[in-house]
């Protein structure tokens, strides 16, 4: 049988359906390419663009038309985003809807998009030319979404690596609160050392708390102290007894002798005064008020006891060399009588009556004691003798912001499983996530925790040239010599003083050219008997009870070393020129805030004894540009010529009148 | 179908059917072809380029000394600063692309073929067809000068800071 | 002579100097056209009924062929916006996601049609063995069909690392990690593989060049191999009214022709196309097998295009070297070896693969008899198509396994509860 010649009509018509089928296929992948969505939006734009622009500005405009990319070549990276952000760059779409508004702010004139484009501070995936894809929420495969306003300074910190850039507000408070917590004490991350770790050495503690007290600090710190810095380690009961008996047994170095002591003269009300006198609220907190650099002490009667803190008050560094904590001259009776008000008037109405701790005699306890204290890491901050960490107890976080987080690590909680909801779930409440935690809970706040979220994110593996990033200018411990050094180690000088970039931050004034700024018989006076130039701020140099010895050997080295040449120059009166300044300070309206004997305003320094306290290059220096001097002072810069310049310093330097009563 | 049908006279209502669909189907078969060539052709055309912009700063106008031209040799041009104003002068010999000198006459010098051009980049004698390109100048929100290639301009064009 | 007549003329003159015959309408004509050209004369002008016979071939052979047609107009196109080293290759890929022009419709496509290819070789393979294609004269042809199942794995897999994202980073990490099981030489081939001891710049330039150059080259010279001895030997069909001699093929010779065509007659005997069948229960190529075959090339084009846009090639992060993924997988098609070397490394990566491939080669000589031939699980083979009907269910069940039943840390899952 013969096969027929043609083609049976079924093949006819597979071939028509086939055909046609192929042409509309291939017309679906046209029209797909014709309306991609960033060419809608560019239609869009331009519709917006003919009512926003008047006729003339719109022939002038740059045409838009194609895939726009900004393609920073150094770090490659291609951004996208401008091909539907069509108006960021335009003053004229103030006002249009997203994406074509004009970018907020001035970022774009200190970031311009040619040398830093767009996700660099963004976000998102900016090689992508879809709202979808370019990650404008978060999708799978691409692990930086479009950062919302919450989260967008951690891109700052990327690059600013400085502790506290300039207008990241949320980043720098977060950096600050990672240094305050001591992440850095279980965790390796940049930025942050450990030396900025305050925590009390713990050699000796059996001798200084009283037990109760060390169960309901070690059952949750925040019960003792609200803002107490340490975290809450969830331990168990039995944790907390060993740990009780372990701390108990450190008994190192013995207190100074306070045998002597008549405590049943000792009188509480003095003690007050002179608590008050000291300025001890300059550090610690009382009641709300005084200072954080040292602990609080409104409960401090129910936490230490009374012969160790005789002993530190004398010598702080006696069994804690690392302490912030200055020396005073006070005398033994005086000393007495702080500690009396102290361990009275300060307590806390609520402990529990001093139970003795049995368990510290106990070996076996002990032993259990060191083991739960070497287990949760405690010696990561505080220094033990005996007890020196390998390696850090927790994951180093070098590059904890390219952590890729999946859903499984978020157990059984419903959440979008980015980076971001991982890290504030884990520092609210470090248990709650999937994978067990021995890490302490922080009881930060929420705005604490976001603002120390956008820090860790913005710690980041970015393999940025070193031309982009901007570090802190790094700098040498000051650590000076000789009786100056033992002075300034005395008195913890650099607890609030900066010298060199190192120091604390407490005080406003830093020390490295204090010496050609203050006259020498001033600074000695000054030392034995601090007062505030400034009425508007209450003077928080401690009354250290300096010899005039101790105050002279200061202001000699002071003098001779913490010197800057360039303020140092001849200064010889001048009636003429004094007078004509005067007319100056008049004119300039010097008055409305400094005072002159009696009258004048409250915002800047008292002048009235500057002839007696400011050498005449620094004044002269300082008006012709405060701000080189100090950035964030109110001074203005009146652009003052060389001759007002001397004429307004002759006329300072004839104020020789004594400042306000001074206290005490 | 089993046997060929007899060739009949006049279509039949089949051979109609057979003609239609044929017919369809080669046409669009051909369209479709035509249409993929021609989305080929577009798919060879780049819509994004990794290359340096046409349009980029070139430094402040302090940085470009008045009299002798400045010569960029990344970017491949001259920048003058004449009392006038700025201009830009590109420094691609419009012979076959090689970098032309300037010379002390003040005009300019091709080393390939031996161009010459006078101190407007017209062609004084050599291969070169054209004079050298002019670029226009603007001023970036930074205060640089900022050369756009793609706009070129005439030869009295000068740029006031 | 008019001009105009001049010009038709030449015209026709220059049509006929390309296409000889015209558009043949006679038995006569269309077996030349078949003849005189370059492209059709892959075909016989006659073939077997078998050919058309959907039931029969299922177009296996030509669907791979097909495959391989798109893979190298596409791979070729995404070549021209490809760079391949690891600093350039992620961005090619998001280059031709957003910004190339039907960049990826083009790139969907390459890579379905590449998943598609392993498919279709398999089943062709399978179709082959199940009529008893690799009978004598063909056994030599299943061999050509097992090294190009083998290059097509091949292909897949340098494809597989090209992206340079999480996926083929980690895929051909453990792909080629199962190569190094073999003994004695498992690590040198790996070595020579990736051109040093870790996936990084070295091993992708190798993979891109076996992928673009090697073994397109190698495989298109298998295919025309194969194909030549498909034309020379014909479709397997079932014995005809002039079987061949038995006793011929039992000595292991080759069986004479029953008849050859008469374009051929002047052709040496031995390399006459051999004919099981009676000539007259055979078809014109043109127009029934070519019409046939554009039909079908029509249906492969839509069926991929709608493939292409309904589902979108996977793309995960950038290859991080650093961070495994949970369970990371081999490319599918050797998920099922996978399986095996998560029991046994050395079974899963060396045993059961070389018994495979061997086993495969061997099939045609292993099983001499020429019975059974031309007719879907013919009763007469029996216990070769259990054994090789076993071989596939295996393997198939094990890849859906691996696939699909393997979740983290390869802990079993079931695939609608994740």
């Amino acid at each position: 049988m013969r096969a027929p010649q043609t083609a049976p009509p079924w093949m006819h018509l597979a071939f028509a359906a086939l055909s046609v089928a192929f042409l509309a296929i291939f017309s679906w992948v046209l029209l797909q390419e014709s309306f991609a969505e960033w060419r809608t939006r560019q239609a869009e734009f331009l519709a917006i663009e003919r009512q926003v622009k008047d006729p003339h500005a719109l022939a002038l405009a740059a045409h838009v038309g194609g895939i726009r990319q900004i393609w920073l070549r150094d770090i490659d990276l291609v951004d996208r985003c401008t091909t539907c952000h069509l108006g960021t760059d335009d003053p004229d779409f103030q006002v249009a809807k997203q994406p074509f508004a004009t970018h907020s702010g001035t970022w774009l004139t200190t970031h311009p998009p040619d040398r830093f484009g767009c996700t660099i501070c963004h976000g998102g995936q900016g090689e992508a030319t879809n709202y979808r894809d370019a990650a404008h929420q978060p999708v799978a495969y691409w692990p930086e979404p479009v950062r919302p306003r919450e989260l967008i300074e951690a891109n700052c910190g990327v690059c600013h690596r400085e502790r506290a850039p300039a207008e990241a507000f949320l980043l720098a408070e977060g950096r600050q609160r990672i240094a305050a917590a001591g992440c850095v004490a279980c965790h390796d991350l940049p930025g942050f050392s450990p030396d900025e770790i305050q925590a009390p050495h713990l050699s000796s503690v059996g001798y200084k708390v009283r037990p109760d007290w060390v169960r309901s600090w070690l059952a949750d710190p925040k019960t003792y102290l609200p803002r107490a810095r340490m975290p809450n380690f969830r331990l168990q009961k039995q944790e907390i007894e060993d740990l009780n008996a372990f701390l108990l047994s450190q008994r190192e170095t013995a207190p100074l002798d306070s045998s002597g002591v008549d405590w049943s003269k000792a009188d509480s009300e003095h003690g007050r005064i002179l608590f008050g006198e000291a300025r001890c609220l300059s550090c610690h907190m009382v009641d709300d008020r005084g200072g954080l650099l040292g602990p609080d002490l409104s409960r401090v009667g129910s936490k230490v006891r009374r012969d160790w803190l005789f002993s530190f008050i004398k010598d702080p560094m006696h069994d804690q060399p690392d302490t912030r904590m200055l020396r005073y001259r006070f005398s033994d009776v005086e000393i007495r009588d702080v500690v009396a008000y102290l361990t009275t008037d300060l307590v806390d109405p609520e402990a529990p009556e001093n139970a003795p701790a049995a368990g510290y005699l106990d070996p076996k306890q002990v032993a259990a004691g060191r083991d739960t204290f070497v287990k949760h890491g405690c010696f990561s901050c505080h220094r033990f003798n005996g007890l020196t960490p390998t390696a850090k107890i927790g994951p180093s976080l070098m590059a904890v912001g390219n952590r890729v987080v999946e859903r499984p690590e978020f157990g059984s909680m419903n959440v979008v499983p980015t980076l971001a909801n991982w890290l504030y779930l884990k520092l609210r409440q470090p248990d709650s996530l999937a994978e067990e935690s021995r890490m302490p809970t922080f009881n930060f706040t929420e705005p604490e925790v976001a603002s120390v979220v956008v820090a860790l994110l913005s710690v980041r593996k970015a393999d940025f040239p070193a031309s982009r990033v901007t570090r802190a200018p790094s700098s040498t411990p000051y650590t000076p010599q000789g009786a100056f050094g033992a002075l300034v180690s005395r008195y913890r000088c650099l607890s609030c003083h900066q010298v060199g970039g190192s120091g604390g931050t407490l005080s406003t004034v830093p020390l490295d050219r204090i010496g050609s700024q203050l006259q020498r018989s001033y600074l000695v006076s000054y030392l034995q008997n601090p007062s505030a130039v400034r009425v508007s701020i209450e003077e928080r140099m401690p009354f250290f009870h300096m010899t005039p010895q101790e105050a002279a050997t200061i202001a000699d080295y002071v003098g001779a070393v913490l010197v800057d040449d360039s303020l140092e120059r001849p200064f010889t009166a001048d009636t003429e020129a004094a007078r004509r300044g005067e007319q100056l300070y008049r004119r300039l309206g010097c008055h409305g805030c400094h005072i002159i004997g009696a009258s004048g305003g409250y915002v800047g320094p008292d002048l009235s004894d500057t002839g007696h306290r400011l050498e005449a290059g620094w004044i002269e220096r300082w008006l012709a540009a405060p701000q080189t001097w100090k950035p964030a002072t109110l001074q203005p810069d009146y652009g003052l010529k060389a001759e007002d310049l001397r004429d307004l310093t002759a006329y300072l330097m004839t104020l020789t009148t004594s400042a306000r009563g001074r206290n005490p | 179908m089993k046997t060929p049908k007899p060739p009949e006279a006049g279509a039949s209502k089949e051979s109609t059917r057979r003609r239609f669909l044929l017919t369809t189907g080669t046409t669009t078969v051909v369209a479709g072809v035509v249409g993929f060539l021609g989305a080929t052709a577009r798919f060879l055309f780049p819509n994004v380029l990794y290359e340096p912009p046409s349009r980029f700063p070139v430094g402040g106008p302090d940085d470009f000394p008045t009299g002798s031209p400045t010569f960029l040799p990344n970017q491949r041009l001259f920048v003058f600063n004449s009392d006038a104003g700025f201009y830009s002068i590109s420094s691609i010999c419009t012979h076959l692309g090689c970098n032309v000198n300037h010379v002390a006459s003040g005009g300019f010098a091709c080393p390939c073929h031996g161009s010459q051009f006078d101190a407007n980049g017209q062609v004084i004698h050599g291969p070169a067809p054209r004079p050298l390109a002019w670029f226009g100048l603007s001023l970036s929100s930074r205060g640089e000068l900022v050369v756009d290639q793609r706009r070129i301009v005439e030869p009295d064009y000068r740029f006031k800071v | 002579m008019t001009a105009r007549a001049y010009v038709r003329q030449t015209l026709e003159t220059g049509w006929r100097t390309v296409f000889r015959v015209g558009w043949p309408r006679t038995d006569k004509d269309r077996s030349a056209a078949m003849i005189s050209s370059f492209f059709l004369h892959v075909h016989s002008a006659k073939v077997k009924p078998n050919s058309l016979r959907a039931a029969y071939t299922f177009g296996l052979g030509l669907i791979s062929f097909y495959m391989l047609l798109v893979l190298t107009v596409t791979g070729v196109a995404l070549m021209l916006y490809y760079t391949p080293s690891p600093d350039a290759a992620y961005r090619s890929m998001k280059d031709l996601q957003f910004v190339v022009t039907f960049g990826p419709v083009l790139r969907n496509m390459h890579r379905w049609a590449a998943h598609a290819m392993v498919v279709a070789v398999f089943l062709h393979m399978c179709r082959v063995f199940f009529t008893g294609g690799y009978k004598l004269p063909r056994q030599f042809n299943w061999v050509v069909g097992v090294g190009l199942l083998i290059m097509t794995l091949g292909l897949s897999f340098t494809g597989y690392l090209l992206p340079w994202d999480q996926l083929a980073f980690w895929a051909i990490t453990v792909g080629s990690n199962i190569a190094g099981y073999a003994p004695g030489v498992g690590e040198s081939a790996k070595y020579l593989l990736l051109g040093g001891t870790v996936i990084g710049s070295g091993a992708l330039l190798r993979f891109y060049v076996l992928h673009c150059v090697i073994l397109p080259v190698a495989v298109v010279t298998l295919v025309a191999v194969h194909f030549f001895r498909v034309r020379k030997d014909g479709l397997s069909a079932p014995p005809g009214r002039a079987p061949a001699t038995t006793a011929e093929a039992a000595k292991g010779g080759f069986p004479p022709s029953a008849r050859s065509y008469g374009l051929m007659a002047l052709a040496d005997r031995p390399a006459q196309p051999v004919v099981e069948s009676d000539p007259d229960e055979e078809v014109m190529a043109w127009p029934h097998l070519l019409y046939r075959e554009l039909l079908l090339l029509l249906a492969v084009v839509v069926a991929l295009h709608v493939v292409a846009l309904l589902f979108n090639a996977p793309l995960e992060e950038l290859a991080n070297p650093t961070r495994t993924p949970n369970p990371a997988k081999a490319p599918w098609y050797f998920l099922g070896l996978q399986e095996l070397v998560h029991y046994s490394a050395f079974i899963g990566g060396v045993l059961v693969p070389g018994l495979i491939v061997l086993a495969l080669v061997l099939v045609p000589y292993l099983d001499p008899s020429p019975r059974g031939v031309g007719v879907w699980f013919s009763p007469e083979r029996r216990r070769a198509n259990w054994i090789f009907g076993v071989f596939a269910v295996v393997t198939i069940v094990l890849t859906l396994i691996g696939t699909l039943f393997r979740g983290p840390n390869w802990a079993w899952v079931w695939p609608w509860t994740g």
